[in-house]
């Protein structure tokens, strides 16, 4: 009996210390959540932009048919939005989606399958002078319809694994069908979702008003009264905002040091959210430019990289930190670390990579002191440390390199009109996915601007990209990465990016995910005071 | 005078399509394109065809002359077009920013012609006594501090002595007197500090010349008291050339605070004018250089009006 009393008395005194946290795990209702952005909206069509200025503050208008699940921090798990539930037929050709009832405008009207379909329809297939970046994405749909006013179908012409993923792009708003009809740009200027929040404001470089949609489908939800982004495109503004209590939070992230400055001047009244972030630097080499056109040079360049000592230093003060290869760290086709460990430029021991890279030098008859040209991105974060950890990390097996920093605004020109020896590229997703993250390196694709021409990459892709069964298509991706990254090294990546969302403490239901495009509706956030 | 006054006035549209000129070229010879930037995005790809449809949608396909002449003719009726960016009227985009950098280059005015003058009176009075190294000091360390960096110190000083923040959204001043000059007080003085040095040291040594000129002494001769003096003699006379430093200021902190905006984070024409360049937004830089270069000739124009006012040799001439 005693010994029972004793665990009792344990239990009764856990269940007492968990009841303060269970309270504060009640979200609460009402305020406005404020957070800077530090970009801004083009135009108001997500179909058409590709800016978390848009994103941050739009998104909370709108709804998509499928949406990563705001919980889930490696942002690759879709759930449902405005689909209530998906079935997939045997072959994978036919996508056909439950639509919820009872879903409203906010103008009233209610949704139906019809307007998924105009949407789509929209996004896929584009009258012509209307602009819409995904297009190619969707590649694979034959066909969007709406047979009754609940369902939507998607037929298409080849199974494709990341589709349902790709449905979950939180740039896919539905719109209202009738209005597309009569206006297919209205979008563009004018904002009418069925998303949690309805558009109160927009004053334009200044800030966004959303106020609480309160015939939001997910009931009991948003908890949040409104909000209200501020436009700020300082950084140190940013943080003063923050510091200041003027913003709660700013969601695409903050430098490292950033961080520390709030955690020391707040304390417990901040909090720090960190992921590995979808965004990558890479070195872009023309293949078609001597010595690059010579799988030895590239290899030797990436074999002087000493990334997991880089990884230990470089993360204290820009935004990198994972060693990765075409996935990021902790998202379902992320190299496994023992297989990461054997791709050139990954070995931990770096005085046999540079041995080896100075040998492949000499036999490509690349002489000592070999000077090249490497153009850089004229932003601070993290282009600059980057730019120049590389070119220390060059001159260890004896190259000489140049750095050219180019103004931002010229440097994408710059890049398509291939006018480099050797230059950062970079990208960040939305979602991190395969399909989307690896097409730049086909053949043909307009963002392979080092110009190689490799058709096995192409076969592999496509392998990959139509593989149903997800270990196989692990097995094609670590075949494809071995071949971009080692044997042909097509392209070098640096370091994964790192996410800091450092927050008011005050703020509560969001989860940060690898992709600053994603968990934006804010459905799910609340305040505690 | 009126004949004066209409030479300057006509001479203000050649200065002006001089400008035109020039931006409209410049701007196409600046590497970077409005197009691929908006298109690219984070991800840096969009396809070839893209881009193309959209430089199309854009007139960016049409011959530089032809371009040209058609933003002329509309800059002509008063018609700028629409923000290649966010597609959006210019009229629409200026608006609020022209209102809040009018309002932060008028209270910096303010605050710059109470501190310069007087000071600049006083210390030419008082020559080389410790009232006059004083402000001798005082106006060349404003000289030496950039508006932005005493702007970052002000933020500092609010944030961790007052744990206080100026708010970071403009309100209008008929909206809410209080809250709008709660933000731009700080900005102001950060500004008008600068700029109240350089017409403190003008005052200073316009009032040093004026003070010895023959029409002082004989002023002072005739008995005036030196209230008078300074009043309708010197300090009239002083004015001239610190009016035209006032005039050149005011009109360069319409469209030039770019940093002090940045810092405050104020939504003025100088972080948009930023913005667009970063953006290459043809039309909307074109039509901020305009619209600055508009008021510089305007400026200098009521330059000239008071400058004839101030000094009747140039009204007989």
């Amino acid at each position: 009996m005693r010994r029972y009393a004793g665990t009792l008395a344990g239990l009764l005194a856990v269940a007492l210390l968990a009841l303060p946290a269970a309270a504060q795990d009640k979200p609460r209702l009402g305020g406005e959540l404020i957070f800077a952005v530090p970009s801004q909206p083009p135009s108001y069509d997500g179909h058409q932009e590709e800016t978390f200025g848009l994103i941050h503050p739009v998104a909370p208008h709108y709804s998509t048919l499928l949406r990563v699940d705001p919980f889930d921090k490696t942002g690759t798990k879709p759930v449902g939005d405005l689909a209530e539930s998906w079935t997939i037929s045997k072959d994978g050709l036919v996508y056909t989606f439950k639509i919820r009832k009872g879903v409203k405008f906010h103008d009233g009207g209610e949704l139906t399958a019809k307007d998924v379909k105009a949407s789509y329809d929209k996004i896929i297939f584009p009258p012509a002078g209307v602009k819409s970046l995904r297009k190619a994405a969707y590649a694979a749909v034959a066909a969007v319809e709406a047979p009754d006013a609940s369902t939507a179908r998607f037929k298409l012409k080849w199974p494709e694994s990341s589709f349902l993923l790709n449905l979950a792009s939180p740039w896919n708003f539905i719109y209202k069908a009738d209005i597309l009809a009569k206006d297919i740009r209205w979008y563009e200027k004018n904002v009418m979702g069925t998303g949690p929040f309805k558009f109160v404001e927009h004053v334009k470089g200044s800030h966004w008003v959303g106020k609480k949609n309160p015939d939001y489908w997910d009931k009991g939800k948003p908890y949040l009264d409104g909000y209200r982004a501020l436009f700020i495109s300082s950084s140190s503004a940013q943080v003063a905002a923050v510091r200041g209590e003027r913003a709660h939070i700013q969601f695409r992230g903050f430098t490292p040091a950033d961080r520390d400055s709030l955690v020391a001047a707040l304390g417990p009244k901040i909090a720090v959210q960190e992921s590995a972030w979808d965004c990558a630097l890479m070195v872009a080499m023309h293949h078609e430019k001597k010595p690059f056109d010579d799988k030895r040079v590239r290899r030797a360049l990436t074999l002087a990289l000493d990334r997991w000592e880089a990884s230990k230093n470089l993360s204290k003060i820009a935004i990198v930190r994972d060693v990765a290869g075409i996935q990021v760290p902790g998202t379902p086709y992320a190299t496994p670390p023992e297989e990461l460990k054997k791709l050139a430029g990954y070995r931990p021991d770096i005085n046999a990579s540079r041995a080896e890279a100075k040998r492949l030098l000499k036999e490509a008859g690349v002489p000592e002191g070999f000077s090249f040209t490497f153009k850089n991105r004229g932003i601070p974060q993290p282009y600059e440390p980057i730019g120049i950890w590389l070119i220390d990390q060059w001159k260890q097996i004896g190259l000489n390199v140049k750095q050219e920093i180019i103004e931002a605004s010229a440097y994408h020109p710059m890049l398509k009109r291939g006018d480099f020896e050797a230059a950062m590229d970079f990208q960040c997703g939305f979602i991190v996915e395969p399909d989307l993250d690896l097409g730049r390196f086909l053949t043909n694709s307009d963002a392979n601007y080092g110009k190689h021409k490799d058709v096995a990459i192409d076969d592999l892709y496509q392998r990959q990209a139509r593989a149903t069964d997800p270990e196989e298509r692990k097995k094609i991706l670590r075949v494809l990465e071995k071949r971009l990254l080692d044997e042909e090294v097509h392209v070098m990546y640096t370091l994964q990016w790192h996410r800091i969302i450092p927050h008011s403490a005050k703020v509560k239901g969001w989860t940060i995910t690898p992709s600053h495009y994603l968990n934006n509706q804010l459905d799910t956030v609340w305040l505690t005071e | 005078m009126s004949k004066y006054l209409l030479k300057r006035f006509l001479l203000m549209f050649p200065t002006l399509l001089g400008v035109a000129v020039v931006i409209f070229v410049l701007i196409r010879v600046i590497p970077g394109d409005v197009v691929e930037l908006r298109m690219s995005g984070d991800r840096g790809s969009a396809s070839q065809q893209a881009i193309d449809e959209e430089r199309v949608r854009f007139g960016l396909d049409q011959p530089v002359w032809k371009q040209f002449a058609t933003w002329v003719w509309g800059v002509v009726r008063l018609d700028f077009g629409t923000s290649m960016w966010t597609g959006a009227p210019i009229g629409e985009e200026i608006k609020l920013r022209f209102a809040l950098s009018m309002q932060v280059a008028i209270m910096a005015t303010i605050v710059a012609v109470l501190l310069a003058i007087p000071l600049g009176v006083v210390a030419a009075l008082k020559q080389d006594t410790w009232v006059d190294y004083a402000v001798r000091i005082f106006s060349i360390a404003g000289l030496a501090t950039p508006s932005f960096w005493l702007g970052i110190v002000f933020i500092l000083l609010l944030l961790i002595v007052f744990k206080w923040l100026p708010p970071m959204v403009y309100t209008p001043f008929w909206v809410n007197p209080w809250q709008n000059l709660l933000q731009l007080v700080w900005p102001a003085l950060a500004v008008g500090y600068r700029y109240s040095a350089v017409a403190t040291r003008m005052t200073r040594s316009a009032m040093l010349e004026v003070l010895r000129e023959d029409y002082i002494r004989t002023a002072r001769a005739k008995g005036l008291v030196q209230k008078l003096v300074l009043s309708r003699h010197a300090l009239k006379n002083a004015m001239l050339p610190v009016m035209t430093v006032i005039g050149l200021e005011f009109a360069f902190l319409l469209g030039g605070l770019v940093v002090t905006e940045q810092v405050f984070n104020l939504n003025g024409l100088g972080l948009l004018f930023v913005q667009a360049v970063a953006h290459r937004d043809y039309t909307l830089i074109q039509a901020l250089v305009m619209i600055v270069s508009g008021f510089f000739i305007l400026v200098n124009f009521v330059m000239d009006v008071m400058y004839a006012w101030l000094d009747p040799r140039i009204r007989y001439r």
